[in-house]
């Protein structure tokens, strides 16, 4: 059987989601593997969510907010873009692939973008074997 | 390399009459060595006063202060818990306006025993000692060569060995919330050994320790499994200060990147796409 990967998308409420929406009402195509969270800003998303979310059994996770600037709580998603590559760098340090996780800013307009990044993603973490594969060699 | 303890034990007694007391080491019964609060009306005790091996004094000084509010106190510190009590003082922990420095400069073994790249103090108004060059983390740097997978090997081997013990939280000085993470059963199962991979108690540690780290090595010193916690904290402080330009207890008046938005040009050295 072919590997599908599984992968949680982080999403915030005020834009990444409605991205998504807006990326349903265009009928773009997409793949299915993200499983969408939706909460109400990145800047909820803590290490703690996404190291869980991994030892859960992701193949992958995102966090999508609004862009640097736009965000609802004027600066949640500075929190965000301060403590997501610090996570990714100490992923590196463990011996995780960094690449799993994935931070990238989609506003609500932004349909398009968010079918390109999701099936970005989900190619990216395809080509990877499924973690749990490779943690518990 | 003029004798230190005999010069520390001077800058004492000096500066005893003006404060309520200066926490150093002492040798105790036994010749056992421990933290000791020395005070004006039995500075004879000063006799016994030891150096090395090093003890987490800050935390201590935190805590008498938290019962003392008004009291004026010194503290004898090495580069480390120097940086120690800069931070703590970041972290509405204490109040420097009543705190004395004492530096005390490692020897250049001292500084080889900790790996340490920068033992010299610099806050502290009265040293003892002559300041000695850092040295490499050979350690740290020769787990960064390794590859990936590599670098997961020697993680599942070293955290095999973990116990759990929670000594590496409990001696750290920067470890001082009130809440903590790695007891809500949400991320850290109890009775859960050996640890899952990924640890999710060590993985969450590193990143609490982002930007607060002091490099002071005590976890690893403290760890009954002999892990080399410290690859992660200092791993994530190189990162740091080339992100967020934030050396952890360097500048007092800088406040921690983590607690700020983002500032100029930040953005751009995260690496986070446009």
């Amino acid at each position: 059987m072919m590997y599908e990967p599984k992968i949680i998308g982080f999403l915030c409420n005020w834009c990444s989601y409605r991205g998504a929406d807006t990326a349903g009402m265009a009928r773009l195509k997409y793949p299915p593997n993200v499983k969408i969270v939706r909460v109400p800003c990145s800047g909820r998303i803590s290490p703690e969510l996404v190291l869980r979310t991994f030892r859960e059994g992701a193949d992958g996770v995102m966090v999508l907010g609004c862009h640097i600037g736009d965000c609802h709580y004027a600066t949640g998603n500075h929190r965000t873009a301060k403590r997501m590559p610090v996570l990714r760098n100490l992923l590196a340090y463990s011996g995780i692939d960094p690449e799993r996780l994935y931070i990238n800013w989609v506003s609500a307009a932004e349909g398009e973008k968010f079918a390109t990044v999701i099936q970005q993603f989900t190619e990216k973490i395809r080509a990877l074997p499924p973690f749990a594969e490779v943690i518990h060699e | 390399m003029s004798d230190r303890l005999p010069d520390l034990r001077r800058a004492i007694e000096k500066l005893l009459p003006e404060v309520d007391g200066v926490l150093a080491l002492k040798t105790g019964p036994g010749g056992i060595l421990a933290p000791h609060l020395f005070v004006k009306e039995r500075a004879a005790e000063l006799e016994a006063l030891a150096l090395w091996p090093k003890e987490p004094l800050p935390d201590l000084l935190k805590k008498i202060l938290k019962a003392h509010p008004t009291a004026k106190l010194a503290i004898v510190c090495r580069r480390c818990e120097e940086r120690g009590v800069v931070e703590m003082a970041k972290h509405a922990q204490l109040d420097l306006a009543h705190v004395t420095l004492i530096g005390l400069q490692c020897t250049h073994d001292e500084a080889l025993f900790c790996r340490c790249a920068k033992p010299a103090t610099i806050h502290a108004k009265i040293v003892v000692g002559t300041p000695v060059e850092g040295v490499p983390d050979s350690v740290t740097d020769d787990f960064v060569k390794m590859d990936q997978a590599g670098r997961l090997a020697f993680w599942k081997e070293h955290f095999l060995h973990c116990i759990k013990c929670y000594g590496c939280r409990n001696v750290c000085p920067q470890c001082f919330c009130n809440v903590c993470a790695l007891e809500d059963e949400t991320w850290v199962e109890t009775g859960r050994l050996p640890m899952p991979v990924p640890p999710m108690y060590h993985l969450v540690r590193a990143m609490h320790m982002t930007a607060k780290c002091v490099a002071c090595r005590e976890c690893e010193e403290t760890c009954p499994a002999g892990i080399p916690l410290a690859i992660h904290f200092r791993l994530i402080a190189r990162d740091v200060e080339e992100m967020f330009k934030y050396e952890t207890g360097a500048v007092i008046e800088q406040s921690p990147p983590q607690l700020l938005v983002l500032e100029e040009g930040e953005y751009e050295r995260t690496g986070l796409p446009h």
